[in-house]
């Protein structure tokens, strides 16, 4: 994380003078950006660049559901299955998505290419289902764009 | 809601009761009801508050969900995440109180999960134990007591942790008489400390004690000097005593360098016996050791020896290095370096445990250790506590305080 | 559109959301007029307008800034609750996607009126466009000198910082966002002393959902009482109501309150999904109790219309299920999410949720006993008032709004070890 250091500099300018804890959480958002997850080496410089506790930093990734401490595969399709999206059919997406890429949910493919996770509401009820690759979401989601999606980004293409 | 003027509290109204009894079963919904087997079983709140507030068998028909059993917090504390009912105490302990940060609440909801800090912060912390007595469930427990007795065996009594001048109040616990161990094997275990806890003492100690304190079964069950020696032959101990009275009445400049584990009553009577016989020397009994907290701004402090304050208040000021013209130097206590020692003066050492010393001086006597009597400590701050007795002399041994007024008098007749 | 727009009265076009944008339709000239105003003056207006807060407790916004009293060289901040995660609700993600610069206007103008010097705006962190949205607006409102040195013709300063939350839905409750922006793990905390006196970093803090501090620049243009001329004389003003489930046409409206909530649904909504029959609906989040169509009929969008009804229109998140649909399924979906959300800190809630989700899911799997209902009811009622922020509360209060409503499906699934509704959530054509 060091390399990032400049980064957090900066934006602590826009933060109150004190706040060294609170920016705990988006340079863990920016080291996960930047890696593709954190890892221990991380942490250790994060403590000691925000002069916080290890465990402070350790429960706050063990908490938030975004953040995680291992790789993932290339692409997270994150499918939402609360109840709007439920509504709308996310339960065949899901089950969809299984049989596609023959992972269960929270598992990723042999080739490393993807990772299927479910998610809680993702606040987009009113578009549902919705899944999200990566960082985008992508809306009203059916089984035929779902194919369509899963073959565009077996072929390599962009990934949102 | 924290309490504020003018709030009326309902502690008992049916609402109230009925939520109590609707959280005791929340609480005890995963926690398994393993109390015959558990070292907490009779002084857990758990237990109490159930008997107390909901007395009724489980009405859920769920199985327990299962967490990690057996988790190794630190070399001293066990963890059980199954028996953990998540209050967080020892985490907040290590936050507010030791400073450690040493433990944290990982995840979240019902799984979440007590686990150390990965730089083991916890395993450093000098207060670690003290998470063993807020646990109100048997989910800490310590190793050195795991599975040694059921609580109910045994009996405290109230002490003060001779591990530095602090002098923490504590309570030493040990078997009941109705409960001694039979088996040979065993037996050994009648007459040692089992555990120890802090007893809450606003002006000395609050409700905390460092882990030296609940090392104590260690540091006093060390093996003890068990007779009387004339230059390192067994000697009878009345000849012994009659010899130290000769030596002590022989001696043109005789020295006591005296001990700082000493309580207020001995250091009162050795004055009154030998005080104005002897030139005072007043020794450091013990010194901090390698890996230790010299000193912190909880509770340890430097002095590693529980009276030096009471002997300075008994004795007044007391030299700090043996004269080089002494020709009798009477030692009581450990930690004193014999190289101090004038080649020709006679020694007559006091001391409770075996140690290769005793066996050099001219006379060595065998006393009892705090354990073994009753008497009070004078704190750094002026504080003076009291310990009690937990167990009878062993044969063989003599109380210092006992002593000293049989070292008083002229010639070896008695 | 169900009545008189006050936030979303422009068209969106792809650069509606811009500074430049933004400053055509006469934005940050409001900001202009208080920082001639008092800023006592602006309070009082906003306590006149009447303006209810958005985030689902209704509370009187110009109260919550009551308690906070400016003191000029003390500290102070503002939050705005971006942290859309009750389900069904997504409307200030319209507000931080299209009208970005709004929330800006607002939070400066909010601001001033009360001392502060540094504010947060709190968005979970999956939010990625709104995300990019209002930090672009508040990075442009940077380069354009509103924010981070005095605005130009005052002495007024203000650094805003768009923090981002990593998926958890107590940071959406503001002593949970609080905590989470202090850096570690969200836990709600006791009140009092109210975040109005110790807040972040135990220093005086409001907190307004953003929708709530969206409507701020309007009440200062317009002034309370033209404001109070929409709406009702008990909820004055509109409200953003996300609606999606069984509805032929989700999204967000902006519904004059006082509106009726038949019409709403049958023609501003387009009536439900493939013509089917409407069962029931959550009225603002999954917190709501349910109300079914008759229950409905004659209500009005309104706080006082809808709360005798025995539910309320909280965050605007309103769900609407058709015929066929299996309650019990959509119990099981809730209860899944409240064992995923709760945080740990309570008793009741931490061992609650998963308890109910445990016995809901071994009804679905047909091993459900006769006694389930009864212990699903009483947990939700050993919930009600015991942990420390109302995650608890509401998904008892869910619970029971089912239970209440269609035990007979629950019953029938116990007694039968199957649906009654075959099991469906979808309303297929």
């Amino acid at each position: 994380m060091r390399h990032l250091i400049p980064e957090f500099e900066r934006m602590k300018e826009r933060f109150p003078e004190g706040f060294d804890s609170s920016l705990v959480l988006p340079c863990l958002h920016r080291i996960q950006a930047d890696r593709g997850y954190v890892a221990e080496e991380d942490i250790v410089g994060l403590c000691e660049y925000l002069s916080v506790p290890r465990i402070q930093v350790e429960e706050v990734l063990s908490y938030y559901t975004m953040l995680r401490r291992e790789g993932i595969g290339k692409t997270h399709l994150q499918v939402c299955r609360n109840i709007a999206c439920s509504m709308r059919g996310a339960e065949g997406v899901i089950e969809h998505a299984c049989k596609r890429l023959g992972v269960k949910p929270g598992e990723t493919t042999a080739d490393g290419k993807f990772t299927l996770s479910t998610v809680e509401c993702l606040g987009s009820c009113g578009t549902a289902p919705v899944l999200m690759v990566n960082d985008a979401y992508h809306e009203n989601m059916t089984l035929e764009k779902l194919d369509a999606l899963i073959a565009d980004l077996s072929a390599g293409g962009g990934n949102s | 809601m924290p309490a504020a003027d003018g709030m009326v509290v309902f502690t008992a109204s049916d609402k109230v009761k009925a939520r109590r009894k609707a959280t005791m079963e929340f609480i005890t919904l995963n926690h398994p009801v393993d109390c015959g087997i558990c070292d907490k079983a009779g002084e857990c709140t758990l237990q109490d508050y159930h008997f107390e507030y909901n007395g009724g068998a489980s009405v859920s028909r769920d199985a327990k969900t299962h967490a990690t059993k057996h988790f190794d917090l630190s070399d001293r504390i066990v963890l059980d995440n199954e028996r953990c009912i998540q209050c967080t105490r020892c985490v907040r302990f290590t936050r507010e109180i030791s400073k450690s940060n040493g433990l944290g609440m990982l995840d979240r909801g019902d799984h979440s999960i007590v686990r150390p800090s990965a730089d083991g912060s916890f395993a450093k912390d000098a207060y670690s134990d003290n998470v063993i007595d807020l646990c109100p469930v048997g989910a800490l427990l310590a190793k050195d007591f795991l599975h040694k007795a059921r609580v109910w065996y045994l009996k405290a009594t109230p002490s003060v942790c001779p591990g530095c001048e602090r002098g923490c109040g504590v309570n030493l616990w040990h078997r009941k008489d109705e409960w001694m161990l039979r088996s040979p094997r065993q037996a050994a275990r009648n007459d040692g400390l089992d555990r120890v806890t802090p007893i809450e003492n606003p002006a000395v100690n609050g409700p905390w004690v460092c882990n030296k304190a609940r090392d104590l079964p260690k540091l006093l069950g060390r093996v003890r000097a068990a007779g009387a020696l004339f230059k390192g032959a067994p000697a009878p101990l009345e000849a012994a005593v009659l010899e130290a009275r000769a030596l002590i009445a022989e001696a043109k400049r005789p020295v006591a360098v005296v001990s700082s584990w000493a309580s207020n009553e001995e250091l009162a009577a050795f004055k009154a016996a030998l005080g104005g016989r002897l030139a005072l020397v007043a020794k450091r009994d013990h010194e901090p050791q390698p890996g230790e907290v010299v000193q912190d701004d909880l509770l340890i402090r430097a002095d590693k020896n529980p009276n030096a304050a009471g002997v300075r208040a008994v004795l007044g000021e007391c030299g700090t290095e043996v004269p080089k013209d002494a020709d009798l130097v009477l030692v009581w206590g450990e930690g004193f370096d014999f190289r101090a020692v004038p080649a020709s003066a006679k020694i007559v050492f006091l001391n409770a445990f075996l140690a290769p010393e005793n066996g050099h001086a001219d006379v060595f006597l065998p006393v009892s250790i705090q354990t073994e009597r009753s008497g009070h400590y004078t704190n750094f701050a002026g504080v003076t506590s009291r310990f009690e007795r937990c167990f009878a002399l062993p044969p063989g041994v003599l109380h210092a305080e006992d002593l000293f007024g049989s070292l008083v008098g002229n010639g070896r007749g008695a | 559109m169900p009545g008189r727009q006050l936030i979303m009265d422009f068209e969106v076009t792809p650069t509606s959301h811009t500074l430049a944008d933004y400053k055509a339709r006469g934005g940050y000239e409001t900001l202009v007029k208080a920082l001639g105003m008092a800023p006592a003056d602006i309070t009082k207006e906003v306590t006149a307008s009447g303006l209810l807060g958005h985030g689902g407790a209704a509370f009187p916004v110009g109260r919550k800034w009551g308690v906070m009293k400016p003191n000029p060289g003390e500290i102070h901040y503002l939050c705005a609750n971006a942290d859309e995660g009750e389900p069904g609700t997504f409307k200030d993600r319209w507000i931080l996607e299209h009208a970005p610069h709004l929330l800006v206007e607002s939070m400066l103008i909010t601001s001033y009126a009360l001392g502060v010097r540094h504010a947060f705006v709190y968005i979970r962190g999956e939010f990625d466009l709104p995300c990019r949205r209002i930090q672009g607006a508040v990075d442009e409102a940077y380069a354009a000198g509103l924010l981070g040195k005095p605005v130009p013709g005052s002495d007024f300063t203000l650094d805003i910082v768009v923090y981002r939350g990593a998926g958890s839905y107590v940071c959406g409750e503001a002593s949970g966002l609080i905590t989470s922006i202090e850096g570690r793990k969200p836990y709600p905390r006791n009140r009092p002393p109210r975040l109005t006196v110790k807040g972040l970093f135990q220093k005086p803090t409001v907190i307004n959902n953003v929708e709530s501090l969206a409507n701020i620049t309007g009440i200062i243009r317009m002034g309370a009482e033209e404001f109070r001329k929409v709406g009702t004389a008990k909820s004055p003003g509109t409200q953003l109501i996300s609606i999606s489930g069984h509805i032929a046409k989700p999204g967000v409206y902006e519904v004059e309150y006082g509106y009726s909530w038949a019409k709403f649904l049958d023609e501003d909504c387009g009536g439900m999904l493939h013509g089917a029959k409407m069962k029931c609906v959550v009225p603002g989040g999954i917190s709501t109790k349910v109300l079914t169509r008759p229950e409905i009929e004659n209500l009005t969008l309104s706080h006082e219309s809808v709360n005798p009804a025995g539910s309320g229109l909280g965050s605007g998140g309103m769900i609407v299920i058709a015929e066929g649909t299996c309650m019990v399924r959509l119990l099981q979906v809730l209860l899944r999410f409240y064992h995923h959300e709760s945080c740990g800190q309570c008793t009741p809630c931490r061992e609650g949720m998963g308890w109910m989700h445990r016995i809901i899911d071994r009804i679905v799997a047909g091993e459900g006993l006769p006694e389930d209902i009864e212990r699903l009811y009483a947990i939700s009622h050993a919930n009600d008032g015991t942990t420390i922020c109302g995650m608890g509360d509401a998904a008892g209060f869910a619970t029971v709004g089912i239970l209440n409503k269609f035990r007979d499906e629950f019953e029938y699934w116990i007694a039968n070890k199957r649906s009654k509704m075959d099991g469906r959530l979808e309303c297929r054509a």
